[in-house]
């Protein structure tokens, strides 16, 4: 193959991706414009997101500064910032409530820009970037539901790594021992324990964090540089200024998410929606209580874990992670209206199996 | 004198205030053009600027203050109970009285030595103006003295003044008070009896839609006017709007300066517990350093023994299973089968890794609370349509008599070697024994 | 080979504690009460376990900390103390039942309560209506009904908390709008005063 000719075809696509020259005052702040029409409201949740995160980096900044990852001290250490620090108890519900708003926010976004296809060339960048940052954000639920080390923690993060050492059982001779190690490595030690808390915290605390802020920086330059993609199919009629009429209402729904984040941060303790003795210190010699279950953002794949055969769920979850990544190509020839159904209808099956998901099991479970 | 003390804080009061609505309101029917100050800025307005605008500024940020304590008591107090905020409003409520007083003491100069002013100066406007100083200046020196009044008259002023508009008139509130603060809430009721009769009436005329207005438009007949105003209004607009902003992002940051970087503070110098709290706390983390410690010692003795005591065959129940913990550091349970011999299992739920629960049914069964798995301690096997698939494994036991020896052993899935009889049992003790290693 | 015999300290102290907890078990037996728990549970659906009213999450047997295995004998003679309470008033601090298990020996009298084993939905109307131990706004009794614990200030209808708190917590809310509100309608002008200056038109709403 003619090599000068494929690095030239290489660097015009990233040319096209990365557009550099736009990146001037009058292109990004003057002269950029938003299309107003049915779904601009989608314009907004990518931002919302943001909101969250920098809440989630300064109220787990604070927490940081009492909070000791080590299995003797790490529950001690949570109820110290909540019962004796002053201020504690605002800043920590905060930051509980503040992660399913981001995790929520993040997977409307999703659907969103789905929807209104907002990977369409030349966004793929801006779309792939979003898929792992759509990854990490379940990461830092995930490695952050450890670190207070009650019953819940301990023993629905236990359920959830024992899903990897399950696919063992579907891999031919040597290689079903691999997933069984692969858990170990993530684990640090054949059950969850010390080691698995210091990685978890390493990860949540720094490398999470370092490789959200390296991705975020690629998508909303991406973001910036683009400008908001169309939306719908027809040319939007009406456009407003980007500078300061969209970037005001931004800031505006800012705000109304803030002053909710603070209501409830103060008025509304997470542990109440849940039952006592889950968040008693996590106790391996004793009985493991009633009701562990993983964090709500994991039930649209919980359930169906337990309903349906596991090799139905890891085909699933390979094809729907190879369809997410290979989506700027597989569907760039759809309209936008076949992706808004597909968004209606995949929106519709996660709202569902959150909220009914523990109903169904039990319609189908007895 | 308590006589004195009725008509002064429950008489006067209520003939103050009926005459100033009964006053107000005839005066607004019959002499509506004279509701108003008799303005003399046309006879002379250098001197008015300087004193009327501090005077007024100061008087209504005072005023607002006052009115915000009697609207909003609770609120208010419980606003006031952060130092940062109570020394914020004082030094508001002290500047303002300042400002006010500087103000009208230009004003009275003013009019007591401007000729033009004199002319159009009633009697009642030098008295309203003397009462005014003393109000302000008595004011001023109740806030010095009696420090961070904003606070303690939540308590006691508000409820007095509420308590004579629901008719209910309790005067116990403020007769205890020093004669100096005395003075300044008889000048108050003074200054509402004289709102209808003086020029003080003009307080019903606040134009608080100048606020709102929107700006004035002048259309000019000359090109060179008319591009000079398209200027002038870019000007003043972009002024307005960045005034506008300023006053918000000041005020919100004020706020949030009251509000937050008290609490902030507080939040990273962490608590300073006193002598109790703290010695309650070590003893908490004293408590779980030693099952840190314990947990320790037990994972050192599965390290180091080949055996490793579980209980005594005495405390063994065929329905109550004793818990322990196993070489892997997973829990365990022991019971005492139908045949007098140890069972002793795994209490890992083969599911998805719950402690399986200790109390046995009528059939034999454990049951692993997490998903609803039924283990028979028999065999291990768990219920047909259970989640959990494979079988609680069997844990190595031995029963070891009082002198060390192995009396009865078992690997799982071999048979049991030695024999004893119930007697010898009795005394025996149940122990789990390092998997992997052929037994001595 | 051999197991080291006899025994290493930490398994001595074990078996002198489990000593102890049979000569108590034997002597005074002594149960958590599961129709309570029963009751509970079935009431309102949540899962409660004996943390409830006892010190450990397992109940009063066994051989950990707040647990009859685990007494030393000023504790011992707490408990026995407690267990003779039979007549309401006396101010009791067994070991092994946590402020809110006292605080029904104290309200209501071991007689009382060893009566209501069965009847245990009569215990709420028994409690006095009025004590509310964790401060959370929700009377223990309506918390024993609900079945959220009544020690804990985090637990609780979330609804009754949510109330609570938000009338004590009025003025700070107040406070934090109005510097929300302020301080948004304030940059808004202040980028509507950068864009006028920069003089440019725009199709911004005129007012606020």
């Amino acid at each position: 193959m003619n090599l000068p000719q494929t690095i030239q075809r290489a660097e015009a696509w990233l040319a096209e991706r990365f557009p550099v020259g736009k990146m001037n005052y009058a292109s990004m702040v003057r002269h950029k414009e938003v299309p107003l029409h049915r779904l601009s409201w989608g314009y907004y949740i990518g931002g919302l997101a943001l909101f969250f995160f920098l809440v989630q980096a300064v109220t787990g900044l604070m927490l940081l500064f009492y909070y000791q990852p080590t299995v003797s001290d790490a529950h001690a250490s949570v109820e110290y910032i909540t019962e004796h620090v002053p201020g504690g108890a605002l800043v920590r519900n905060i930051h509980a409530w503040a992660s399913s708003f981001m995790i929520a926010c993040v997977l409307i976004h999703f659907l969103t820009a789905f929807a209104m296809k907002a990977f369409a060339r030349p966004r793929e960048v801006t779309w792939l970037t979003g898929v792992a940052l759509l990854v990490i954000t379940f990461a830092f639920g995930f490695t952050g539901y450890l670190l207070p080390w009650h019953q819940i923690a301990v023993n629905a993060t236990k359920i959830g790594l024992q899903t990897i050492e399950e696919i063992g059982q579907y891999l031919p001779g040597q290689m079903a021992d691999w997933p069984r190690a692969i858990k170990e490595i993530i684990q640090g030690e054949a059950s969850v324990g010390q080691a698995t808390l210091s990685r978890f915290f390493a990860l949540h605390v720094i490398i999470l964090p370092l490789a959200i802020a390296a991705l975020l920086g690629v998508h909303l330059l991406s973001v910036q540089l683009h400008g908001m993609s169309q939306g719908i199919d027809a040319p939007p009629r009406r456009m407003e200024k980007f500078f300061p009429t969209f970037f005001l209402k931004d800031l505006r729904v800012w705000g109304i998410a803030f002053m909710v984040l603070f209501v409830l941060g103060i008025c509304l303790p997470f542990e109440s929606l849940f039952a006592y003795p889950l968040f008693e210190p996590f106790n391996p010699k004793g009985s493991t209580p009633d009701g562990i279950k993983p964090e709500w953002y994991f039930f649209w794949v919980y359930y169906p874990l337990e309903l349906l055969p596991f090799w139905v769920i890891m085909i699933g979850q390979g094809l729907l992670g190879a369809l997410l990544l290979a989506t700027p190509w597989v569907f760039r020839d759809s309209n936008r209206r076949t992706l808004q159904l597909l968004a209606i209808a995949a929106g519709l099956y996660l709202v569902l199996m959150t909220v009914f998901g523990q109903s169904i099991y039990h319609l189908f479970k007895g | 004198m308590p006589m004195m003390d009725a008509f002064l804080f429950v008489g006067l009061p209520y003939v103050a205030m009926v005459l100033a609505i009964v006053g107000c309101l005839w005066r607004a029917r019959h002499l509506s053009y004279g509701v108003s100050t008799r303005s003399s800025q046309f006879l002379e307005d250098r001197r008015l600027l300087w004193g009327s605008a501090p005077w007024h500024i100061g008087i209504l940020l005072v005023l607002i203050g006052h009115l915000l304590a009697a609207l909003f008591p609770r609120v208010w107090a419980s606003i006031l109970t952060s130092p940062a905020a109570l020394l914020a409003v004082e030094t508001i409520g002290v500047a303002g009285s300042v400002l006010a007083l500087v103000g009208l003491a230009l004003l009275i100069y003013r009019r007591i030595t401007s000729a033009r002013v004199q002319a159009v100066t009633s009697t009642m406007d030098l008295v309203v103006a003397a009462l005014l100083l003393a109000q302000i200046i008595v004011g001023l020196m109740s806030a010095i003295s009696f420090r961070y009044g904003a606070a303690w008259s939540a308590g006691t002023v508000v409820p007095y003044f509420w308590s004579l508009l629901t008719l209910n008139p309790d005067m116990s509130y403020v007769v205890d008070f020093p004669m100096l603060f005395k003075l300044h809430l008889i000048g108050a009721w003074l200054l509402v009896l004289l709102v209808p009769f003086t020029r003080l009436v003009h307080v019903l005329l606040v134009p608080i839609h100048y606020v709102w207005r929107a700006p004035q438009l002048v259309l000019w007949n000359n090109a060179r006017r008319r591009q000079q105003a398209v200027e002038a209004a870019i000007r003043a607009e972009s002024r307005r709007e960045f005034l506008k902003g300023a006053v918000g992002v000041a005020g919100a940051g004020g706020l949030l300066a009251l509000g937050v970087s008290e609490k902030t503070i507080n939040f990273f110098r962490g608590p300073r517990p006193d002598s109790e709290t703290e010695a309650a706390f070590l003893q908490k983390k004293l408590l779980r350093l030693q099952q840190t410690a314990q947990e320790r010692e037990l994972e050192l003795e599965r390290q180091r023994s080949e055996r490793i005591l579980i209980a005594r065959y005495a405390e063994l129940d065929p329905s109550r299973g004793r818990y322990f913990i196993d070489y892997n550091m997973a829990p365990g349970l022991a019971f005492k089968g139908k045949d007098g011999l140890p069972i002793v299992i795994s209490a890992k739920c083969t599911h998805l890794g719950c402690t399986v629960s200790s109390e046995a049914n009528a059939d034999g069964q454990i049951l692993c609370p997490c998903h609803i798995s039924y283990f028979s301690i028999l065999t291990g096997m768990p219920n047909p349509g259970a989640p959990a698939k494979l079988p609680l494994p069997q844990i190595a036991w031995a029963l070891l008599d009082a002198s060390g020896k192995t009396v009865l052993s078992r690997k799982p899935g071999q048979p049991i070697e030695g024999s004893a009889d119930p007697a010898t049992l009795a005394q025996c003790s149940l122990y789990i024994t390092r998997p992997g290693r052929d037994s001595a | 080979m051999t197991a080291p015999f006899p025994p290493s300290p930490l398994r001595r102290a074990a078996l002198l504690a489990a000593g102890i907890m049979l000569w108590l078990l034997v002597e005074r037996p002594a149960r958590g009460y599961a129709e309570f728990q029963q009751y509970l549970v079935k009431n309102s659906r949540r899962p409660v376990n004996c943390a409830f009213c006892h010190s450990h999450s397992d109940g009063p047997e066994g051989t950990a900390a707040g647990q009859i295995g685990h007494l030393t004998a000023a504790e011992q003679a707490e408990l026995v103390r407690a267990r003779g309470a039979f007549e309401p008033g006396q101010k009791v601090s067994s070991p092994i039942l946590n402020g809110f298990g006292n605080h029904i020996i104290h309200a209501l009298g071991k007689r009382r309560f060893l009566e209501l084993r069965q009847a245990p939905a009569q215990l709420a109307e028994a409690l006095p209506q009025d004590s509310d131990l964790d401060q959370d706004g929700i009377a223990d009794a309506r918390e024993y009904r609900d079945g959220t614990h009544p020690l804990l200030r985090s637990d609780g209808n979330p609804w009754l908390i949510f109330r609570f708190n938000f009338a004590n917590n009025l003025p700070q809310i107040l406070l934090t709008l109005t510097a929300t509100v302020l301080g948004l309608w304030g940059l808004g002008h202040l980028l509507r005063a950068f864009a006028a200056a920069v003089h440019r038109d725009e199709n911004t709403e005129p007012e606020h």
